[in-house]
């Protein structure tokens, strides 16, 4: 009766969603994954369709840019640094690819090793392959523009600028950028959080965590070793400041008169609603950044062996496009709960945390 | 006419303002400012839609006006439309940030 009323319920659902499809879907996410992995090219059409749709009915977020990659697998890194030569057009000139000579200058050096820390990262405690879980190729550019003062990820690629050596130096630098860039890539084939308002913040927050986490795997630092900075050694020796951001202390990483004091809270209560910056995801970052920090230093030891898993956890299968923070404290609590036990030190660490960057606990009884 | 240029987002989330006269701008880009202020609004509309899953891009608001006229843009890197995107490089390098 249960299979029955499964079957019926399902094919309805997919008659609507894939125009008279007969298939009733018994089929278990294991095996369509696999179909994917070695079927033909109409099988594996349909079983993408099978576990778009059984997502879709479980509430998930919906799986996004898989058709591009569904014919391609791979188990191994790959990296592709690109010289954009100084203009805007991208991606530019390859001058290294997986395995190639080391050639190129110290941008193409950086990129190339960071990218390849980050991947390794993912791969090894979290067991990800690559940002779309599929072994997407890392590429990055190098030399973006002129006396370019960024670094960005356009939902495909890393581009980095040179820094104008009067505020900031080069952007591929610092390996929790890279790192954090990259991350984004994993944001958006996960819970996709729209950038901007919280959602946005989150987005951004969640590339700190990970960019951090990152460089402190590189260096093999426990929580109490870690800086806790985003972007140190960026800003040129001109500028007051040790960072960009700091996710111990949000507000303080810099104060100097030509860029400012450094504007993110680490509570609500200081929240900034602003226009700019689509909402200020790089300030009000500085909220669930803290979060973070917090829960981490609480439970001591290597930050992705807890928190970072609880985070990335979340990430992953629990978060949604417009997920605010209020979501993501109650989330966090829950898989902290599930990962460790209700009620554990774990969990209550979560919530500590949260509730001290004014963000209370509610979850459903 | 009095350009305005607001920039905000970028991985450093690091603001900029720039204020400028056209006066001080070559008469290539005063006549790119006017035709822009004085065009169809639907014309200076972002020409792509900005990547999805994308991050740490720069955003910007472009106000444009003279005494009876006045155009603002929003967009970001990805969306620019070229002419503007060109007034705003030459804008951006050769003046002195206020904010």
């Amino acid at each position: 009766m249960h299979f029955e009323n499964n079957c019926t319920g399902v094919y309805k659902r997919s008659q609507s969603l894939n125009h008279g499809n007969q298939i009733c879907f018994i089929i278990p996410e294991y095996m369509n994954k696999k179909i994917v992995e070695r079927g033909s090219k109409k099988q594996k059409e349909q079983a993408w369709k099978n576990l778009i749709l059984t997502e879709q009915l479980r509430g998930r977020r919906l799986v996004t840019g898989l058709m591009s990659s569904m014919f391609s697998v791979s188990n191994k890194l790959n990296r592709t640094i690109f010289d954009a030569e100084h203009k805007e057009s991208l991606p530019g000139t390859l001058v290294r690819h997986e395995g190639g000579r080391p050639t190129g200058g110290t941008d193409v050096r950086e990129s190339y090793d960071y990218s390849g820390a980050t991947y390794k990262f993912f791969k090894e405690i979290f067991d990800r392959n690559s940002i779309d879980t599929r072994g997407m190729r890392l590429e990055s550019t190098v030399h973006y523009g002129e006396d370019y003062n960024n670094a960005f990820w356009n939902g495909t690629q890393m581009v980095y600028g040179d820094g104008d050596g009067k505020i900031f130096q080069r952007f591929t630098k610092c390996i929790d950028v890279v790192g954090h860039e990259l991350t984004h890539g994993v944001t958006q084939y996960e819970a996709a959080l729209v950038y901007e308002g919280q959602a946005g913040a989150l987005n951004e927050s969640f590339s700190d965590v990970f960019g951090s986490l990152v460089k402190q795997y590189a260096l093999n630092q426990t929580v109490d070793k870690a800086d806790w900075l985003i972007g140190a050694g960026l800003l040129s020796r001109n500028v007051k400041g040790v960072a960009l951001r700091s996710m111990k202390h949000p507000g303080t990483a810099y104060d100097d008169p030509t860029i400012g004091k450094d504007p993110q809270p680490g509570h609500m209560k200081d929240y900034v609603n602003t226009s700019n910056d689509n909402g200020g995801v790089h300030i009000n970052s500085g909220i669930p950044n803290r979060a973070f920090y917090l829960t981490a230093t609480e439970l001591g030891g290597y930050s992705w062996e807890k928190a970072g898993k609880i985070w990335y956890i979340t990430l992953r299968d629990r978060l949604s496009e417009r997920s605010d923070f209020q979501r993501a404290a109650n989330l966090t609590f829950e898989v902290a709960g599930s990962l460790y036990g209700k009620g554990g030190q774990e969990q209550n660490t979560v919530q500590k945390a949260w509730d001290q960057v004014g963000i209370k606990i509610k979850t459903k009884k | 006419m009095i350009i305005r240029v607001e920039r905000s987002g970028g991985f450093a989330g690091l603001p900029t303002l720039i204020e400028i006269d056209t006066k001080h701008l070559p008469s290539k880009l005063v006549n790119v400012a006017k035709e822009i202020m004085l065009a169809e609004k639907s014309s200076t509309l972002p020409i792509t839609k900005t990547p999805k899953g994308s991050g740490d891009y720069y955003s910007y608001k472009i106000s444009i006006q003279d005494a009876r006229n006045r155009r603002i843009i929003e967009c970001n890197e990805f969306n620019i439309q070229d002419d503007l995107k060109l007034l705003i490089k030459y804008i951006e390098r050769t003046s002195k940030k206020v904010g």
